[in-house]
């Protein structure tokens, strides 16, 4: 008897569960809180300020796309290597978190179309003599664990033969290891690097020129099979452009040639 | 596990609705694909682990004696590195291995970074449990043996000591088990060639987060079995009087 109820409770929630179709746009809309995966430790898309509160070009996104869905932005604080299970356990809703659009991840995650590009810069402590990216070669090298730039700086120097690649977990341990010496020097966005040496936390290090990987476009993420969410994605993402935002955006926290998100000769 | 919640709620809920739960798609092959690199991590692992412990229990011994010296000096340096190594985070104590100790100016690669730091921690539990096994052993036997014309230093090698071991091996393996966990910790520092790093990289190229990681502590478990029942193989064996 037992059972027949517990078979009836579960048929009738199954029944009611059925009808409700909606997808993560309507749930976002209809729960009025639109919650990004930000990384807070990657200035200047994502940092905080003297009283604590998060900041950057990635926080400034997110607060624009839960304005254009007319919901409160929530801004949840996530490490690099924490963006996916922060996704997939249903903690966040959407990663505005300076990721490059790989094919390898696309398998795992949907990605809109770019939203930001950087340019690679190679940073050497000066005691060094290290001039330019080749000029690594032989030395000790490291970016931060999980980044675009950490996977082509790792299979850089198993190409080269020499030198060693080591992989630290925050922006901020790979410039401490830079400043004491332990690294020689780091490849990161262009944008980090300038942040960095102009801080003068971190002694006597310099931008010594661009590392020549391939842009690193970078895209807002959500679950691979939510289209109705990801398209509203790629849309919001062009009307950024389309109506000067993103300029605006750049300027404000990175200032200089605006770079261009579409690549050329071909679709998306 | 989590595969099976997911079939589990299919039976369940055939029209899927659960799926707002369980929307993940597991894609095991493509872990299992990685699986010889994180094996060679896993050996990384268990090479940190070994001479960690090896080293500790050496330390550790030394720690005792001076412990039991009787010398002010040496007591409270026995004690100090003690109580840092127990009431500290381990984290900690690799950390300063290699941040800490570079603002000095010196310079460990990771590798020896996570093996300082982690032996560090082991001489100072392994000591505590030397110090409990100790107790164990009545003080009579160390005044035989004096009496019996050995020096105290003799006295604790050839009476003391040998007992010690053995009635601290279990909780020997105990930490054993902790100095494989412990190199997890070792991402911190830099390294990526152990089990842990290995796995974190290939997520950071994959993405796939779920069965990587899983597929880790499932290797991570299965080590650090093995150490507990090697053990106690070996500790039936010593045991035998």
């Amino acid at each position: 008897m037992k059972k027949m109820t517990l078979i009836a409770a579960l048929l009738g929630m199954t029944s009611i569960a059925g009808t409700a179709q909606a997808d993560k746009l309507d749930d976002i809309i209809s729960s009025g809180t639109l919650r990004c995966a930000v990384v807070l430790d990657f200035p200047p898309m994502g940092m905080r300020d003297e009283s604590n509160v998060p900041i950057g070009f990635d926080v400034d996104y997110c607060n624009d796309l839960a304005a254009a869905l007319g919901v409160e932005a929530e801004i949840v604080e996530t490490p690099f290597p924490e963006r996916i299970p922060a996704l997939m356990s249903g903690r966040v809703d959407v990663g505005v978190a300076s990721t490059s659009d790989t094919l390898e991840r696309a398998k795992t995650v949907g990605f809109s179309v770019p939203y930001f590009a950087f340019e690679m810069a190679v940073t050497a402590n000066n005691a060094t003599g290290i001039s330019s990216y080749e000029g690594m070669k032989g030395f000790t090298v490291g970016a931060v664990a999980g980044t675009y730039e950490a996977i082509a700086l790792e299979a850089q120097v198993k190409e080269w033969g020499e030198g060693e690649f080591r992989p630290y977990q925050t922006q901020a341990d790979v410039f401490l290891a830079l400043s004491q010496g332990q690294l020689d020097a780091t490849v990161s966005t262009s944008t980090v690097a300038q942040a960095n040496v102009q801080s003068g936390n971190f002694g006597d290090i310099s931008v010594v020129g661009f590392a020549p990987f391939d842009t690193d476009y970078v895209a807002l993420f959500a679950k691979r099979d939510e289209y109705g969410f990801l398209n509203y994605l790629d849309l919001f993402v062009n009307q950024q452009v389309r109506t000067g935002r993103y300029d605006e955006l750049y300027e404000k926290w990175v200032g200089g040639e605006v770079p261009q998100l579409m690549v050329p000769n071909v679709y998306r | 596990m989590a595969a099976r919640i997911t079939r589990a709620a299919f039976l369940l809920f055939p029209k899927g609705r659960i799926t707002q739960m369980f929307d993940y798609t597991f894609q095991w092959k493509q872990a299992l694909n990685r699986l010889p690199q994180m094996l060679d991590g896993a050996m990384v692992t268990m090479e940190i682990a070994i001479l960690s412990m090896g080293l500790g229990i050496l330390l550790a011994i030394l720690l005792t004696v001076m412990r039991l010296s009787g010398s002010r000096p040496l007591m409270a340096f026995a004690t100090t590195w003690v109580e840092i190594a127990r009431n500290t985070p381990a984290l900690f104590q690799i950390y300063m291995a290699h941040f800490g100790v570079a603002s000095f100016g010196i310079h460990f690669s990771p590798f020896v970074s996570l093996l300082i730091g982690i032996t560090f921690n082991n001489a100072g539990y392994l000591t505590e449990n030397f110090r409990g096994a100790l107790k164990a052993i009545p003080d009579t036997q160390g005044r035989a043996g004096r009496s019996l014309g050995l020096t105290q230093l003799q006295a604790f090698r050839h009476i003391i000591m040998p007992q010690m071991l053995r009635i601290s091996f279990l909780p020997m393996t105990n930490q054993m088990v902790w100095a494989i966990l412990m190199t997890s910790l070792g991402v911190t520092v830099g390294m990526n060639s152990d089990l842990y790093g290995v796995t974190q990289d290939l997520n950071a190229l994959t993405f796939r987060t779920f069965e990587l990681f899983a597929l880790a502590g499932v290797i991570f478990y299965l080590i650090t079995k093995a150490i507990t029942f090697g053990g106690r193989l070996i500790a039936a064996r010593l045991f035998r009087y």
